[in-house]
């Protein structure tokens, strides 16, 4: 292998890729990155076999040739070199760096070693906009579980219909569900359980202008972004039948700016208890009353002027589910709609012109 | 703070005056094999025997020395009558523990009429003896630490005030190792320092000691070694942890027999939970391997548990956990609960049902009413009356 390359495209390439390599590994080939002469150019990936990243940039490739080397370490030589290009040649499985002055000696492992990444036939695919696909992302996969009880929660559920797609994620107290109208574009429906790690690395790594190609294979998902790819391992289960679970027959409503509420539930929340994060709120004629009340901390008062006609209702919430829903929203106006104190209640964007919903459980209150 | 002297032996002593009142040798505690001496006589104390001493080692000290168990029963009655007259002394009094209570006498300047605080104390000592039979030490000063470091000084039977200003110096003549809130981990890394004595602490300026031992601990120790403690008297303080443990009789390596041990464990802390209207959101699980290493393991849910078995799913699951890491023979477990919730907190909803999404180890209202019913039961009927079959399985046998 003998190779130059600008010193930026190998630092992009490498920035673009080692940020899926594992903390903590017993193989020591995943702390590595599988460096491969291409057509072209110098092709990069890294796994930590549940995610891979794998990107192209262009090079000047003198002889082929392939290795694997310690990732994090070849990125921050990449960053601390000088702007100048970097030659790189293999002497048996040492990588030997040039850049400038300065002269490196990488130790690697054979390239045989680096773990085969999934076959995935991207003919077989289909395609989205990048942007579609981002505000889907943004919009519903800070709702998933972090509970490994549940691993059919700990993923975001992409639902893939011929002119409609949607994203949904729970972690069985919140909701959020999101559909745009940009399909599969005839090919069949699907339905994938994707960890939210590699839909972030979709985000990180793509523009929203791009075209991203996507198609599945085995139990693998794949993303084409440009000249990077994104490949991940699905989740396995059934997703619970969530449906079901949104209620339709919510009608007590309340209508508030968005900005003032998720400002008002900020201002509480600081106040209530790092186990429950508990608020209430009390609805009656055209305002909401909002009441924490912390035992060890003390309490917080607000109120805000809404929308409101129905029944007075009081209902009690986690704030930082509250909280971060009213922070993707997005939308000017929020709409909430309720039953009881005890059932689901939902908000949307008070806009209505976006299939965005979000659902969340209350706390029961004791007697 | 008022201090109850040798109090496992004192309650003994007060059950059975003709008898056990005569013993000048007594030592409260486990007469096993392996027990371990609870509480200690003056005169036992005299010959070198202290409490969490193995009973063998304190009898090879004392061999004239009589061994009883602890009267549980009569040691929670004592206390609830020490506390009672002392509330009738202070505003606020906090218990500590069984037999330690703080209490805030601020504001009762005017109704003392200035008397000094000695001989407040000494009034309250008195009154304690003479209507609960308990004897006890009063230590007084400024500050919850000085009282503490106090009532040592105090005893037995005695009385010690350290006048205000006077907190500095009063420090000065302990040793590190005497102040509340040092354990042996923070002793070593002490005397690595060269520090043992408070004398030796006071010396070095603040910026050093946080440079050495952190921002936290550094001005906790600039701190307490000058006498200065922020913290109040409350007697609202809140649990911070509710815990459980045995020392087993013979130790235990057989797997389903610590599962069973772990569970009546659990089911005493579930037990205490609830009478106190609290949940936990972390469970710990220590084990103590026959080499007297000592192994823990926590895990924190999202959502506290109360039940028997909200409780044992997450300990089930971290005993097999150490055990995996090491499988030696166990002599000690213990199941811990912190991170308390009040129940009045309420209970996040569901928006799926339990069983459908096999949530296994979660604690669902049907847990949580069952457990309420069974202890209705045993309210009614003893708390023998009702447990998990697998812990019958086992007849107890453990110390």
């Amino acid at each position: 292998m003998d190779l130059t390359i600008t010193r930026q495209n190998l630092h992009r390439a490498l920035s673009a890729v080692t940020a899926c390599l594992p903390a903590k590994t017993s193989l020591p080939v995943l702390s590595n990155i599988l460096v491969e002469c291409v057509d072209g150019g110098v092709r990069i990936s890294g796994t930590d076999l549940d995610l891979w990243l794998r990107t192209t940039v262009p090079a000047d490739v003198k002889t082929p040739g392939s290795v694997t080397v310690p990732g994090k370490k070849l990125e921050e030589l990449a960053r601390e070199m000088r702007e100048a290009p970097v030659s790189m040649q293999l002497q048996g499985d040492q990588l030997n760096i040039h850049c400038g002055r300065s002269q490196f000696k990488v130790n690697g492992l054979p390239a045989e070693e680096f773990p085969a990444l999934p076959e995935i036939d991207f003919g077989q695919g289909w395609s989205v906009v990048a942007k579609e696909l981002h505000e889907l992302i943004q919009k519903t996969a800070f709702a998933v579980s972090d509970e490994e009880s549940r691993p059919v929660l700990m993923g975001v559920l992409w639902e893939l219909r011929e002119d409609e797609m949607r994203m949904v994620a729970t972690n069985g107290h919140r909701l959020a569900r999101m559909a745009v109208k940009a399909g599969s574009g005839g090919a069949e429906g699907k339905d994938f359980i994707v960890p939210p790690l590699a839909l972030s690395h979709v985000q990180r790594l793509s523009d929203p202008e791009d075209e991203v190609e996507a198609a599945a294979g085995g139990n693998h998902l794949g993303f084409r972004l440009g000249a990077t790819e994104v490949y991940t391992r699905l989740i396995e289960g059934t997703y619970p039948n969530y449906e079901q679970v949104i209620p339709k027959d919510n009608d007590r409503v309340a209508r508030t700016t968005r900005e003032d509420l998720a400002r008002a539930v900020r201002r509480m929340g600081v106040m209530t208890s790092d186990q429950t994060h508990k608020i209430k709120l009390s609805f009656a004629a055209e305002q909401v009353r909002m009441n924490v009340t912390t035992p060890d901390l003390g309490e917080a008062h607000d109120e805000l002027d809404v929308e409101y006609a129905g029944e007075p209702l009081e209902i009690a919430f986690n704030a930082v589910y509250l909280q971060e829903v009213l922070k993707v929203m997005g939308s000017e106006e929020v709409k909430m709609a309720f039953k009881t104190p005890e059932r689901a209640a939902t908000i949307e964007p008070g806009d209505g012109d976006s299939d965005y919903l979000c659902l969340v459980m209350p706390l029961r209150l004791v007697d | 703070m008022a201090d109850c002297d040798a109090f496992f032996v004192q309650v003994a002593r007060l059950e059975d005056p003709e008898g056990l009142g005569r013993e000048p040798f007594l030592l409260v505690g486990g007469s096993s094999a392996r027990g371990v001496v609870t509480s200690a006589s003056y005169a036992a104390r005299a010959k070198g025997v202290r409490s969490a001493m193995p009973t063998a080692r304190a009898k090879r000290l004392c061999p004239e020395a009589v061994v009883v168990p602890v009267p549980r029963g009569a040691c929670v009655e004592r206390s609830r009558q020490v506390a009672r007259v002392l509330s009738e002394h202070a505003p606020v009094v906090q218990p500590a523990s069984i037999d330690e209570f703080y209490l805030d006498l601020t504001g009762t300047e005017r109704m003392l009429r200035g008397e000094d605080l000695t001989r407040t104390a000494d009034r309250i000592r008195r009154e304690v003896r003479a209507r609960t039979g308990v004897a006890v030490s009063v230590g007084g000063g400024t500050q919850r630490l000085i009282a503490k470091m106090a009532v040592g000084a105090a005893k037995p039977d005695g009385v010690h005030v350290v006048p205000p200003g006077r907190e500095a110096a009063f420090m000065l003549g302990f040793d590190l190792k005497d102040l509340p809130g040092i354990g042996p981990a923070f002793l070593a890394k002490l005397q690595r320092r060269g520090l043992g004595s408070v004398a030796d602490a006071v010396a070095v300026e603040r910026d050093w000691l946080v440079r050495w031992f952190g921002e936290v601990r550094g001005r906790w120790l600039w701190e307490r070694v000058r006498g200065i403690d922020p913290s109040e008297v409350d007697a609202r303080e809140r649990r911070k942890s509710i815990s459980s443990e045995r020392t087993f009789f013979e130790d235990v390596r057989d797997d389903d027999v610590l599962e069973r041990r772990l569970l009546r464990l659990c089911c005493s802390v579930g037990r205490q939970l609830r009478a106190k209207e609290l949940r936990a959101r972390t469970v710990t699980v220590k084990i103590r391997d026959h080499d007297f290493r000592t192994r823990q393991a926590g895990s924190t849910q999202p959502e506290g548990v109360e039940t028997d078995r909200g409780i044992f799913a997450v300990a089930a699951s971290l005993l097999r956990e150490l055990r995996n890491r090491r499988r030696a023979a166990v002599r000690l477990l213990g199941v811990g609960a912190t991170n308390l919730v009040r129940q009045s907190e309420g209970t996040q909803t569901e928006m799926f049902d339990p069983r459908t999404t096999a949530a296994t180890g979660r604690e669902t209202d049907k847990d949580r009413d069952a457990a309420r019913a069974a202890d209705h039961v045993r309210g009614r009927w003893g708390r023998s009356a009702l447990a998990p079959a697998r812990v019958l399985e086992a007849p107890g046998k453990d110390g």
